[in-house]
């Protein structure tokens, strides 16, 4: 009889909730913001005031504003924990590459990579004599069970709940264990000062969007987190004229080029995706596409394509 | 025995003051050891930049050199724990030089991988936010331990000694005595402080065994635990240790020599002590021809994509005639000539320990780099030069400046301290003479 | 080697064409690039209206976005101070955005037409540049029965009433991170002569939110009429998802303090074990010096 009876008076006080809650939502115009399950965002608190189609005035948390206001990059502390609730993923479709780079520039202007870094890089691949070349761009694959993490010895590089794998520079020694470990060769080191212009320079570290880079300390792609934190595409995503790479959340079961928005687990169902050197284990969150159907025909004016290992 | 006799060998071990020769020595090391610093200081400012490492390459000689000073500081558990928990008395002279390069070794090994940081001024990041995940913190961990048990298995049997020391109060100077009398004062040989230490040195040779197993086990894990061709091997502990035993048995026969002839101690090390170790020497060169025979012939016969490349590169390629004369210096001439008894003469004997130690630091330098140069994806993307691996003058400055600095540590404790036990050697000839 | 016997006469060919080029230039104007500006008219769920200009010069025949300078947005055609909405600085891909704010509202109710200019003014950069755009205000209208029908209905302000409007092209989609995801295979829909289309939601089990809730949008885009507008809905059409990630198990891969307990107990005991000896040790070192005290 007890349970039963808090149950129902829970089951009154949320029905008064819901109530208030209907009241509060005609009150306030029509199809009000409710929080988005699409993007998990919070309430801030703070209101801003906006005119209306209708010419009236509303006020809008600020937290749902699209346009995304410029915010503060977020703590340390944060940017370790990363976002509940997400898992982003990226697809290459290796059948819509050609080398154009554009990923590669908007990466390094991004991130502000200077001298011969690169953070993405596209390979000339050809498995076997016979078998047929093609592109293969790569990024961190942000593994699932990242060896480069497991071997830090100071946290400087570590895992998110939303999978990103992402670096201190404030933090890391430089013992470059995480690019022996890394079977990717994702990962690059500032064997020297960056070079950055002053006012980059001098700008805290930010994990998220990994900048300044700072010498004597590791670098990589970062999926990067600061724009992904703002619900946008990473660099390279929308840099690509060929739409060749896809990111999205793989809670949400789908991923775009910007363009084109697929449903993930179709898309990786359809056209046979794969990971890399899936029997190391790594469990990365980059997918590929195979190059069938090619969009472009394989045209490489740096060298004969290089054998691929494994 | 007579205390004329008690005399005679405690005047000959007591430690001498550098003769000429010993200061050329000495001033030849301390330029090595500047030269060195200087280097580092340029690597200071201007990051590893310096170096000829780059993103691939990301460990070179730095790394060899400091797998060669944990393999080489392994012979202190050898000669000493080993051989004496084995009730082997043979070997008592020699305990001192093993330890003394295992000390020495160890700290250079703990020095030169601060210089391969890129941070060397986040060091203290290891303690505030060590995880204990990383092998790089297992490492720091069993160094630390090794060191100390290394320095308390040189402190416990010197106490005795700096006794002796303090008795010859004419034959040293007043900063020297008052060091002597600050760490063996206590000393007075009664039979309660005899049977401590005696105890004392017994738990630190087991306690040692399984620590210095484990202290390059670790460092063969730094490669082990990730995927590399080359690296990715059940085999690699196993096969880290019989080389260091090697190595650092090659190491004492270079030192015993050199001890014996700079301190005229024929007597005390004598051709049988040579004898012994060139068979200790070719036994362990067996075993570790046996291990590289493992590593390297097993994978090669199945020749697995990302193998090939690697393997073919250190039998036939670029590779090639490092690797060849890394096996042949370090395993095949001193076999050659060790197993002859004319070969275990001190001379020829010599020869072979200075072969071995020398083709060891090869074997290490190929164990790092060759394997980073090829990786699961081909090197891409980045500037030609990225794909080759030749250290600056930087490097090799501070790698023999690292050397050098180690041979002036043991080269400094053999003037303040009896490079060979005195009171050990007078208790071990009484036995002898009593039987 | 080989690259570099065609690359050179190219290079050569090159600075050639660019001398001739920039002789041709300096003689009209010195460094000055044009700056091309474009305006658009956005409203988000019939709620958040907002102006977005994008900045961007040819600079060797390609587009260079340019970022960092300001812009001022004005309501109607008349880009007097009076009618100035606000401003707002290009970000790092060009684009500037402006929300249009409640100080607009006589102005906006002055006609069911509206215009808007964005202004750069003159720099030691460019010269200065508008970019104007016109716009009907129109907004749309979801409903969703329970058979996983959605109606969109597209609604123009005629006078001081919204009215059906025919011929609107719009896409149905579930809000997605990124881009949105279709509903159906159908990639847009045109309005009748009722002002409204109806779609079906095809995409079966997709996963929701945690109650299993998914935001339907219906948007118009680039409309030359009306600009971009949208509307959201949110439906419980999705399957009920929550992603329990590694981050809090202890791995070899977790953070600090979260190692696997079969490593803990190891390390720790080894530890504890070794150094419990050499205190030990240390501790006979006491006696020792203690004996001969």
């Amino acid at each position: 009889m007890k349970s039963n009876d808090t149950s129902r008076r829970e089951f009154l006080a949320a029905a008064g909730l819901l109530a208030t809650a209907a009241v509060t939502g005609c009150a306030t115009k029509e199809n009000p913001f409710q929080p988005d399950a699409a993007d998990g965002l919070k309430p801030s608190g703070k209101k801003i005031k906006l005119l209306s189609v209708d010419g009236e005035v509303i006020e809008v948390d600020e937290a749902f504003l699209k346009p995304v206001p410029h915010l503060p990059p977020v703590s340390n502390e944060q940017a370790r924990i990363g976002i509940p609730g997400k898992k982003f993923v990226m697809v290459i479709d290796l059948s819509r590459c050609k080398s154009v780079k554009a990923c590669q520039s908007a990466c390094n202007h991004a991130h502000q990579l200077q001298g011969d870094q690169n953070w993405i890089k596209v390979y000339p691949m050809q498995d076997a004599d016979h078998t047929a070349p093609y592109w293969e761009p790569t990024t961190c694959m942000h593994c699932d069970e990242p060896p480069c993490v497991k071997v830090c010895p100071v946290d400087a590089t570590f895992k998110r709940q939303d999978g990103i794998v992402l670096i201190d520079s404030d933090r890391c020694i430089g013992c470059r264990f995480c690019m022996a470990a890394c079977p990717y060769s994702t990962r690059v080191f500032n064997w020297e000062d960056p070079g950055l212009p002053k006012e980059v320079a001098d700008q805290p570290y930010s994990c998220e969007s990994s900048v300044p880079q700072k010498k004597g300390t590791v670098g990589k792609c970062d999926f990067c987190a600061d724009m992904t934190r703002q619900g946008e595409l990473p660099h390279c995503v929308s840099a690509c004229p060929n739409g060749v790479f896809m990111f999205g959340d793989m809670i949400q079961d789908s991923v775009t080029n910007g363009a084109e928005t697929f449903r993930f687990s179709d898309l990786i169902r359809d056209k046979a995706g794969y990971r890399l050197m899936e029997d190391l284990g790594t469990k990365p969150s980059v997918y590929y596409l195979p190059p069938v159907n090619r969009n472009f025909p394989f045209k490489n004016d740096e060298a004969k394509p290089e054998e691929k290992k494994s | 025995m007579d205390t004329l006799a008690k005399q005679q060998i405690t005047e000959d071990l007591l430690p001498q003051k550098f003769g000429k020769q010993g200061q050329i020595w000495v001033a030849f090391l301390s330029v090595l050891c500047l030269v060195g610093f200087i280097a580092y200081c340029r690597q200071l400012s201007k990051g590893l930049v310096v170096t000829g490492m780059r993103d691939y390459v990301s460990w070179g000689i730095y790394i060899s050199n400091f797998v060669f000073f944990v393999a080489i500081s392994l012979v202190g558990s050898l000669i000493t724990a080993v051989l004496r928990l084995t009730d082997v008395h043979w070997s008592t002279p020699l305990t001192r030089i093993a330890e003394i390069i295992a000390v020495s070794a160890v700290t250079f090994a703990s020095i030169i991988i601060i210089v391969d940081m890129g941070r060397p001024d986040r060091f203290y990041n290891l303690f505030i936010h060590g995880r204990l995940q990383s092998p790089i913190v297992w490492d720091v961990i069993v160094i630390t331990t090794y060191f100390f048990i290394s320095l308390l298995l040189l402190y416990f049997p010197l106490l005795p000694d700096l006794q002796i020391l303090l008795k010859y109060k004419e034959k040293t100077n007043k900063y020297l005595y008052k060091l002597y009398t600050f760490l063996g004062s206590f000393w007075k040989n009664t039979p309660g402080q005899i049977s401590i230490s005696n105890k004392a040195v017994n738990i630190l040779c087991i306690t040692i065994i399984p620590v210095a197993f484990s202290i390059h086990t670790v460092t063969s894990w730094l490669f082990a635990t990730t995927y590399r061709p080359g690296w990715d091997s059940t085999n690699f502990g196993a096969y880290f240790i019989s080389g260091a035993f090697l190595v650092g048995a090659g190491g004492v026969v270079v030192a015993m020599y050199v001890f014996r002839t700079h301190y005229k101690l024929e007597k005390y090390i004598t051709d049988d002590h040579f004898d012994k170790m060139g068979k200790v020497l070719v036994m362990l060169a067996l075993l570790y021809l046996y291990f590289n025979v493992n590593e390297f012939l097993v994978p090669a016969f199945k020749m697995k994509k990302p193998e090939e490349e690697h393997l073919l590169g250190l039998f036939t390629g670029e590779f090639a005639p490092v690797f060849w004369f890394a096996i042949t210096t370090a395993m095949i001439i001193p076999i050659l000539i060790l197993i002859f008894k004319k070969g275990r003469k001190p001379k020829p004997a010599f020869v072979a320990g200075l072969l071995v130690v020398i083709g060891s630091w090869f074997k290490r330098y190929l164990i790092v780099t060759p394997t980073l140069l090829h990786p699961f994806l081909p090197i891409h993307d980045v500037p030609a030069s990225y794909h080759h691996y030749f250290p600056t003058w930087e490097e090799w400055s501070i790698a023999i400046g690292s050397l050098a600095g180690a041979l002036l540590i043991i080269t400094f404790f053999a003037r303040i301290f009896p490079i060979i036990p005195i009171q050990e050697t007078i208790t071990e000839t009484e036995e002898h003479e009593k039987a | 080697m080989k690259k570099h016997n065609y690359l050179f006469p190219a290079m050569v060919l090159f600075s050639l064409i660019s001398i001739a080029s920039v002789a041709q230039t300096a003689a009209k104007n010195a460094t000055r690039n044009d700056l091309l500006l474009s305006l658009g008219y956005f409203n988000t769920n019939n709620q958040t209206q907002y102006l977005s200009a994008k900045a961007k010069t040819k600079i060797d025949g390609k587009f260079q976005m340019v970022s960092g300078i300001s812009l001022s947005f004005y309501i109607s055609n008349d880009s007097s101070a009076a009618n100035l909405l606000g401003k707002a600085v290009t970000d790092a891909k060009g684009n500037a955005y402006l929300l249009i704010p409640p100080a607009a509202q006589s102005e906006w109710k002055k006609s069911v037409k509206q215009s808007f200019v964005a202004v750069f003014a003159a720099s030691n950069l460019y010269d200065e540049t508008k970019a104007n755009v016109q716009i009907a205000k129109a907004k749309l209208k979801i409903d969703t029965a329970a058979d996983k029908k959605i109606t969109v209905t597209a609604l123009e302000l005629k006078d001081t009433s919204w009215v059906p409007v025919k011929g609107v092209e719009l896409k149905v989609a579930v809000k997605r991170m990124g881009g949105d995801l279709n509903v159906s295979e159908t990639q847009t829909y045109t309005t009748d002569s009722t002002g409204t289309i109806s779609a079906e939601f095809k995409r079966d089990s997709l996963a929701g939110d945690a109650k299993g809730n998914l935001v339907l949008i219906a948007k118009v885009e680039d409309n030359d009429t009306y600009g971009n507008f949208s509307a959201e809905q949110t439906v419980p059409w999705g399957i009920k998802t929550e992603y329990l990630s590694a981050y809090d198990k202890r791995t070899l891969f977790a953070r600090r303090g979260h190692s696997p307990i079969w490593l803990e107990i190891m390390a720790y005991s080894i530890i504890v074990a070794v150094w419990g000896v050499l205190i030990y040790l240390i501790g006979q070192m006491r006696k020792i010096k203690a004996l001969g005290a």
